[in-house]
């Protein structure tokens, strides 16, 4: 059966319900990349990613009926699923950061932007991207996820709202205090009185 | 614009356009609080940190082997449930023939039964019963021709024929009993037969009374001549 490129992700989720495969596909197409991106920025690792992606959908193929069209769009619930399954997967490996993983297929692609770079220069960095990288790393959860949707993704606060199911106001405060504490953790400010810092 | 003032519209400085009130009154703050100047300056610097580490996994999207694995998966659960539904389906359509098999043996019984001894209970004028069953006349009638014969004879008492000896009146009660002899064996009642015959087997239809002789009898069509 063909279907239409403008298809909604309603229209498809119901008929990969009924057994359209290729409906299937293209809902995992169009949404897929988002998802692994957040998991990957959220968890830190390649791998985990995967199979949080993974699992996004296998619960779709096993529970299509979860989705209800007068709760939210099918992006949100998948989202929704990603992110219950991320904060599982960071509750058993807390700190886990297995950057070697992520040259493959995650990080490190960036790469070859650094090319034309003196080696010092790239070192230098590299150095810094993955000490920020590693501070987004170790904030707490709520606070990670404002800065990998806004920060990282470039999300509007409404649209991180409506993923995360909670008011502009909580993303907007939440992106705050998760900079203040990047800063901290950066140690960026030097000279200047630690006002983020104590602000928490 | 006071600094405190500044820490909160912090994030929405780079939110609002250029030339709008909240960032000419921050750039305003900025060059009288060096504090604040520096603060600015620390989160730009985050802010293109930010955007680094974000470009890096910009384009990353799941292996392709995620997208085989779960294909496989959806073919999985349709076809299983696509089997299950068909098994579902075998299951009811054998239910129901076995239903359809049962009936028709049943009724294949009971027309044998009914074929090999056609017991029937008459009264007066208008038979209604047979020996087997009181409504088994009626049921014979629906169910085919070979009862349907059977029907016919025991409702018409007038084709039966008596027997010598035998009163009308006591046939009241009489059951029809369908037997097959020879021929001969019918000059025992007191009939004629025709000597050329006598050996023949026929089917007849007998009429008994309550004390178990026969009063009338009549030979179907088929056996008459």
């Amino acid at each position: 059966m063909q279907i239409e490129a403008h298809e909604t992700d309603d229209v498809l989720l119901r008929r990969s319900a009924k057994g359209d495969e290729e409906a299937f596909t293209q809902l995992y197409r169009r949404h897929q990349a988002p998802l692994y991106r957040f998991a990957l920025r959220m968890s830190g690792n390649a791998w985990a990613a995967e199979e949080i992606v993974q699992d996004v959908f296998m619960t779709l193929i096993r529970e299509p009926g979860k989705f209800d069209p007068a709760r939210g769009t099918v992006g949100a619930l998948l989202y929704g699923i990603a992110r219950n399954r991320v904060l599982k997967h960071l509750e058993r490996a807390p700190r886990e950061l297995s950057q070697e993983e992520m040259g493959d297929d995650g990080y490190g692609k960036q790469a070859r932007v650094f090319e034309a770079m003196t080696p010092a220069h790239w070192a230098e960095i590299r150095e810094r991207r993955d000490r920020v990288r590693a501070a987004v790393l170790e904030l707490p959860v709520e606070f990670r996820e404002a800065v990998v949707l806004c920060g990282l993704e470039e999300m509007s606060y409404e649209e991180a709202a409506h993923l995360l199911d909670c008011p502009v106001g909580t993303i907007r405060s939440r992106l705050h205090r998760g900079r203040a504490l990047l800063l901290a953790k950066l140690e960026m400010l030097r000279d200047a009185p630690r006002r983020a810092g104590a602000s928490r | 614009m006071t600094c405190e003032e500044f820490e909160m519209a912090g994030l929405d400085l780079g939110v609002a356009g250029a030339g709008s009130p909240l960032q000419v009154a921050a750039r305003e703050h900025l060059r009288q609080c060096p504090h604040c100047a520096a603060l600015h300056e620390s989160w730009q610097t985050l802010q293109e940190d930010l955007q680094v580490v974000g470009a890096e996994t910009q384009d990353a999207s799941t292996p392709s082997r995620v997208e085989m694995r779960l294909r496989q998966e959806f073919r999985t659960k349709h076809k299983t449930l696509k089997r299950r539904r068909v098994a579902i389906a075998a299951a009811w359509a054998l239910a129901a023939a076995a239903v359809v098999v049962g009936a028709m043996s049943w009724v294949n019984w009971r027309q044998d039964r009914n074929g090999s001894v056609v017991a029937h209970r008459t009264n007066g004028t208008t038979p209604a019963t047979s020996t087997s069953s009181g409504q088994g006349v009626d049921r014979a009638a629906l169910a085919g021709p070979e009862l349907g014969e059977t029907l016919q004879a025991s409702n018409d008492a007038g084709e039966f024929t008596l027997l010598p000896g035998s009163m009308p009146g006591a046939l009241d009660d009489a059951t029809v009993v369908r037997v097959r002899l020879q021929r001969e064996a019918l000059s025992s009642l007191g009939l004629t037969v025709n000597e050329e015959r006598a050996a023949d087997w026929i089917q007849v239809e007998l009429l008994v009374g309550d004390d178990g002789q026969p009063q009338a009898v009549r030979l179907p069509q088929s056996t008459t001549d």
